[in-house]
């Protein structure tokens, strides 16, 4: 199915290292606050609360003492193929524009939901409440993300207002917006990560270190067998965690 | 003329057909979307210019370097500052909530003046009055007790305090105390500084590096570039702890130990090294030697452990190959871990000749204090605080008249915590300095609001666990945005009025009198192109540039100095001979391990808003904290999943549901900290449980040091 993958010069990705991921939270930290999400008083609720990089716990099912854990961060997998486009009766989700990332258009969202339901990630989030924000707080919202009404659909963008930032920078030194040195745009919880767990990239882009990385041997997607041919890929040199990442029958 | 039928259809065909030409629907319809999701209620974005400045966190203890994003001049989020060597780039949850703290609902707004059972609002002038008053009268017993453990206001305080005459002066106990202490006992001086930067296999004994042990976003940047992502890693890390915690989950190996047998487990190691020929010249080898061999052989270590003996000897294996072994030992929840557990672990550093070498540990100097009076480190860290506050509670120790509480939060961060609040509403006269309105603030009859990071100058000054000395400022990118003070400057304006001599006239004074001491100090260098670990591992210190510190301080760097104090440490066998012994497993007995994370905050932060989603449905739903269990001690107990339990401990109880996780070790439950709050705001009170407050303070054999990282506890 991933011949049907729209194929984009510049493809934007991220490899996460399970390996080196403590399970911290703070990519998620990163994430609320770069993307405007409010202050939510349930949050640990995760059924009812929104959070664009989730980060959950995998387990090898085994007892004490041969049991093993492993943190796996989970922002949008941008799919070569979105099933959650294909759905979208108004197109307010495409993925149409280079680099590769899903685009979710929050004016043009009418709140149906089909995506919701059609992701196999679950990457996004129904706003069911107006946002609320503690009072002053508003005055910390980022210039770069606009604050959705209640009503629509959002999910992780790859903090694409950053590539904006990087595009302009590079034009203002006289450097090539279409070919950016390896890290000038990273995202939020990239840039963040204590661990380093997270690398972000153009998959393209031999310069970039992200384009070796998804060629190693422990490198593998999510849900790879459902041909969405996504855009972030995890490493794991624990044969256990790479199983995980798929839906493997018992027998094989 | 008439308008016959046909011609009116004819028009409303026409009408129709030529509205589907106009732009006008399509434009009223993309009207319409947009502004029924325009509305007046949803917050703004601010406009305008994006620069960064850069400051360093007071609020997490990792004493991260932070790049902040500002538009239009207003701070609006928090990263790390790559410069920065204790954070490149990295920052911990609680360190990115720097900024949007300044409008947590849970701060102090302006002074505050207890009334009743609540709090009135009162100015500056009143209650600098008012304080000036209680503390005159309370003259010879005034204690302080302080939750900053890098700061210069300390100097302030103690001295202060000191020449008011001091009840005593504590720091809120911390794994830079419990090291202190280890270190004192072994002889040696100055504070323990570990080199993960240059070390290639690093055993940890209980201390949660990656969360709240030390510099722990350093720690994790260290253990990052040792693992390249999908490369072989180019070290080894070795856990031994009750819990496959965050840290021990990256780890390649984690060894199931109980916190009370990590002593057991270090001499277990040692007498391994032991055995293959290991030796050292240091104090008291040959009775270490004896103590390790007469009561820490592999069967004894097994009975008392359940750890086998090839497991051990594999470590010790391990250590002993390696061409920079490290060992690092802590408390797998932040505190209250004896001392004589870091002196086990601390001799196997010596047994491997790793003390002042790099990727081993350091024995860093203090800098120099440069208020008059006022007390070093060493000295603040020397303060029991739990032991203070039982005897005040039992009335074996005289209740001080009044009490100064900067950056802490006794009421709620200390184990026993009703014996503890006991304590301090014994103590007549309170005033917190606190930016929240946190548990012990709301029993004080006196809250003055410290302003917080971004809003003060203030500094930090080598933080517990850095391998390096290190000092950095914080700098004010905005006007308080309460009625708030810096707390240093209050203590000077209070000192002025009641006659105190503290040499100085503003806290600035004081940060840029200490920056010119280190000036001064020979060795030390601006991290910029080389870092303190590179100079550790032989590259040479880069001269202090130009002379103007303070301006490369105020730009993000940090001040870093390598090199140890001159003191030799030995291995301190009588402590060890008292404080550990490789008993026999108790059998049946429950024991709570508590866990803490930098994402609940700290007890002077509450939870931060933002982290909350941080936080797991497995920790928390609703009102209530979920304990961490085994099947097969759920099994031996008869609890099942999602189940409702009664903890009992120490005459406390506390609540929980039960998660059953099998990376807990059987016989123990785990149990997450910073919840429970009776005070902040919406994101942190009532949600869950203090289970701090099952642990009960017992006083180490040989030591004497107040201990309570673990309790046996009954459920039900
Ligand atoms: S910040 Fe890094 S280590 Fe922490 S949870 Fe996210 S990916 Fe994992």
């Amino acid at each position: 199915m991933s011949g049907h993958s729209k194929e984009f010069p510049i493809t934007w990705g991220m490899v996460i290292d399970i390996d080196k991921c403590t399970g911290c939270g703070a990519c998620m930290a990163s994430c609320q606050t770069e993307n405007n999400i409010e202050p939510q008083p349930e949050a640990s609720n995760k059924l009812r609360s929104t959070s664009w990089m989730l980060v959950y716990e995998l387990t090898n099912d085994k007892a004490f003492p041969d049991h093993d854990i492993a943190f796996l961060p989970r922002p949008c997998q941008q799919c070569g193929n979105p099933p959650c486009v294909s759905v979208c009766p108004v197109v307010a989700t495409d993925k149409n524009e280079d680099g590769g990332i899903v685009s979710q258009v929050y004016p043009r969202c009418i709140g149906c939901r089909y995506c919701v339901a059609a992701c196999p990630y679950h990457v996004r989030y129904f706003g069911w409440y107006d946002p609320v924000w503690p009072e002053g707080m508003e005055k910390t919202l980022s210039p770069l993300t606009s604050v959705r009404p209640r009503g629509v659909v959002e999910k992780c963008s790859f903090c694409h207002h950053r590539w904006n930032l990087a595009k302009d920078a590079a034009r203002a030194s006289g450097k090539n917006p279409d070919n950016l040195d390896d890290g000038a745009y990273v995202t939020a919880c990239v840039q963040n990560c204590p661990s380093g767990a997270l690398s972000f990239g153009d998959l393209k882009n031999p310069k970039h270190k992200v384009h070796e990385l998804i060629k190693n041997p422990n490198a593998f997607r999510l849900l790879q067998r459902l041909g969405t041919n996504t855009q972030v890929y995890y490493i794991s040199r624990r044969e256990w965690v790479r199983k995980l990442g798929d839906n493997y029958l018992k027998s094989e | 003329m008439g308008l016959d039928r046909r011609a009116f259809l004819g028009l409303v065909a026409g009408g129709a057909v030529g509205t589907m030409f106009t732009p006008i629907p399509w434009k009223l319809l993309d009207d319409v979307s947009i502004w029924t999701q325009n509305w007046s209620w949803i917050p703004r974005v601010p406009k305008g210019q994006i620069d960064y400045v850069t400051t360093t966190s007071k609020l997490c203890p990792a004493g991260e370097g932070l790049k902040i994003m500002r538009v239009a001049g207003n701070p609006i989020s928090a990263a790390g500052n790559p410069d920065h060597p204790l954070s490149r780039g990295g920052v911990s949850a609680l360190a990115r909530s720097e900024v949007y703290m300044l409008y947590s609902p849970a701060r102090v707004k302006s002074p505050m003046k207890k009334s009743g059972k609540g709090f009135e609002p009162i100015t500056w002038e009143q209650a600098m009055l008012e304080m000036a008053d209680k503390l005159g009268a309370a003259k010879g017993a005034v204690a302080c007790v302080s939750g900053d453990g890098t700061g210069t206001v300390n100097e302030l305080l103690s001295a202060f305090v000191g020449k008011l005459g001091a009840a005593g002066y504590f720091m809120m106990p911390s794994e830079a105390a419990t090291a202190a202490k280890a270190v004192k006992l072994m002889g040696g001086k100055g504070q323990a500084g570990y080199d993960f930067e240059n070390a290639d296999t690093v055993l940890v004994l209980g201390a949660d590096i990656f969360e709240t042990w030390g510099t722990s976003t350093r720690n994790r940047k260290a253990f990052g570039d040792s693992r390249p992502v999908g490369q072989k890693p180019k070290s080894d890390y070795i856990y031994v702890g009750p819990t496959r915690n965050n840290t021990a989950a990256v780890c390649d190996q984690w060894i199931p130990a109980a916190t009370a047998d990590l002593g057991v487990v270090a001499l277990g190691i040692a007498w391994h090294l032991l055995r293959a020929g290991a030796t050292s010249a240091a104090p008291g080898f040959d009775t270490f030697k004896a103590v390790v061999n007469g009561g820490f052989g592999p069967e004894d270590v097994k009975r008392a452990t359940g750890i086998a003996p090839e497991v051990l000897a594999g470590v010790a294996k391990a250590l002993a190959s390696a061409k920079a072994p490290l060992v690092v030992t802590g408390s797998p929840c932040g505190q209250g871990l004896g001392a004589a557990p870091v002196i086990a672990g601390m001799s196997l550093n010596l047994l491997l000749g790793r003390v002042n070498k790099p990727g081993g540990v350091y024995a860093l100097p203090e800098l120099a204090t440069v208020v008059p009076g006022a007390m070093t480190r060493e000295a603040m860290l020397a303060g029991d605080l739990p032991a203070f506050l039982k005897g005040v509670a039992d009335g074996k120790t005289p209740a001080p008249k009044a009490l100064l509480v900067y950056d802490a939060n006794p009421a709620y961060g200390l184990p026993e915590t009703a014996t503890m609040a006991k304590a301090l509403e014994k103590i007549p006269y309170k005033v917190s300095f606190s930016s929240f309105l946190d548990e012990t603030a709301a029993m004080c009859d006196l809250v003055l609001p410290n302003s917080l990071t971004l809003e003060r100058y203030d500094d930090l000054a080598t933080p517990y666990g850095s391998g390096f000395c290190v000092y950095s400022l914080t700098v004010p990118y905005q006007k308080p945005v309460h009625d708030t003070r810096t707390t240093g400057d209050v203590i000077l304006t209070l000192a002025r009025k009641m006659s105190v001599d503290l040499k100085f006239d503003n806290f600035l004074q004081v940060l840029k009198e200490k920056v010119a001491t280190l000036a001064k100090a020979s060795g030390g260098f601006v991290a910029k192109d080389v870092m303190p670990w590179q100079v550790a591992a032989g590259k040479p210190a880069p001269a202090l540039a130009g002379g103007d510190l303070w301006k490369a301080l105020t730009s993000g760097y940090a001040w870093t100095m390598v090199g140890q104090v001159q003191a030799t440490l030995g291995f301190a066998p009588e402590v060890l001979a008292k404080a550990i012994k490789a008993g026999k497993a108790p059998e049946k007995a429950v024991v709570l391990a508590p866990y803490a994370q930098l994402r609940t905050g700290t007890p002077t932060t509450g939870i931060p808003c933002q982290d909350l989603t941080t936080v797991p449905d497995t920790e928390l739903i609703g009102e209530s904290t979920f304990v961490r269990l085994n099947s097969a001690t759920a099994k031996a107990l008869g609890v099942k999943k999602g189940a409702t339990v009664k903890l009992t401990a120490g005459g406390a109880s506390c609540e929980a549901k039960v998660h059953i996780f099998e990376s807990v070790m059987t016989g123990v439950v785990s149990a997450p900290l910073g919840f429970g709050h009776s005070a902040f705001d919406v994101f942190s009170k009532g949600k869950g449980a203090n289970y701090l407050s099952l642990l009960s303070v017992v006083e180490e054999p040989g030591t004497g040091l107040s201990t309570w990282a673990a309790a046996d506890v009954k459920i039900a």
